[in-house]
């Protein structure tokens, strides 16, 4: 009697080993088909550091397929369907898709300068990309002097491939097709810093890689 | 003497398989603390396969409620843990200051939010696979309604 118990207790542990033997194999082959379905994918990072008392500093890691795919869900205000509503009023009468329309047929070079007392803006178009720069100028005037030297107050740097602005205004007349312009994003190859931004004491970054953290 | 042990190894069997079925999607884990005084502190965790279990039992004119306040919710969340899924080990967000953290993580396919301030300190971590279970048990009974 004794003999069968053991017998049963012999089967029952020999599965129960076998099953917990199996469980982080199973577990392991999950994570790694995981990982290698997002070993492609292209990610969008976000950084702003903080040098204030406070020393902030805020990192956001965006995979773009699921930028891609969660966009068209949000329906809210100007957004619909992954597309922004531009409002005629905030564009001042500009014709944004002639502009590009001329932009994109004409040859690499600086296409506006901008140059004022508060500010300078440079747009260009270079090796198939877009380039805004903007810079923002503080005046300080000196207590000996009559004569204000001029600081730097913020610097934006935007470069942005050609082909993700194009995409941008693929859509209706009056709206930015933001999935199509992150659909051609994930399709540029290469680590492309997008964005820049130096204002005080925030420094701000937007870049694309293809490495799911931002360090 | 062969029937007891026979009942012991039935039941000892069952508590096994029970736990193995009620724990196979892991668990949610629910941490507040506020660290001052008369503060609240709140720990709890529950098997995630619970969740979409106990989610039958909720009345059809709550869930409805819930269905309503969600609506636009719903489909995005829908989207992302489908998505999570593909990405079992990123930290999304990280915000580090002098006094306060903030994190929102996915770690062996589940979702950690954990926020630390000088005062107070709340950690929720979530089987991706319960959110999209929950989220699929909400819109099912939305269409059968």
């Amino acid at each position: 009697m004794i003999d069968r118990v053991r017998k049963y207790v012999k089967a029952f542990s020999i599965t129960t080993a076998a099953v917990l033997f199996m469980t982080p194999f199973s577990a392991i082959a999950q994570t790694n088909s995981a990982s290698a379905s997002s070993g492609n994918d292209r990610w969008l990072h976000v950084r702003v550091v903080s040098s204030d008392n406070k020393g902030e500093t805020v990192r956001v890691n965006v995979p773009l397929e699921l930028a891609e795919k969660v966009l068209p869900a949000i329906n809210k205000d100007r957004l619909h369907n992954g597309k922004i509503t531009i409002d005629r009023s905030e564009v001042q009468g500009v014709d944004c898709r002639a502009l590009l329309e001329a932009i994109k047929t004409t040859k690499d070079g600086e296409f506006v300068t901008v140059q004022s007392h508060d500010s300078d803006v440079q747009v260009a178009k270079q090796n198939g990309y877009m380039l805004v720069h903007v810079t923002e100028k503080r005046w300080n005037e000196e207590k000996n002097s009559k004569e204000a030297k001029m600081t730097e107050k913020s610097r934006v740097e935007v470069k942005v491939p050609m082909k993700v602005v194009e995409a941008l205004f693929s859509g209706g007349k009056d709206e930015l097709d933001v999935v199509a312009a992150l659909h051609a994003l994930s399709a540029h190859s290469g680590d492309t810093e997008l964005v820049s931004v130096k204002d005080g004491n925030d420094t701000v970054r937007v870049w694309l890689d293809s490495k799911n953290s931002s360090d | 003497m062969m029937i007891l042990a026979k009942i012991a190894l039935g039941a000892v069997g069952t508590m096994a398989v029970a736990t193995v079925y009620t724990f196979r999607e892991g668990t949610i884990r629910v941490d507040v603390d506020e660290h001052r005084e008369g503060g609240s502190h709140v720990h709890f965790w529950v098997p995630a396969a619970a969740v979409p279990a106990a989610l039958h039992f909720v009345p059809d004119d709550k869930l409805q409620e819930a269905v309503d306040r969600s609506r636009d919710a719903l489909p995005i969340v829908q989207i992302v843990a489908e998505e999570l899924e593909k990405y079992p080990n990123v930290e999304f967000v990280t915000v580090d200051g002098e006094d306060e953290h903030v994190k929102v993580s996915v770690k062996d396919a589940k979702i950690y939010v954990d926020v630390q301030d000088h005062n107070d300190e709340v950690h929720v971590a979530v089987p991706v696979a319960t959110i999209k279970d929950i989220v699929e048990s909400v819109a099912n009974r939305r269409q059968a309604q």
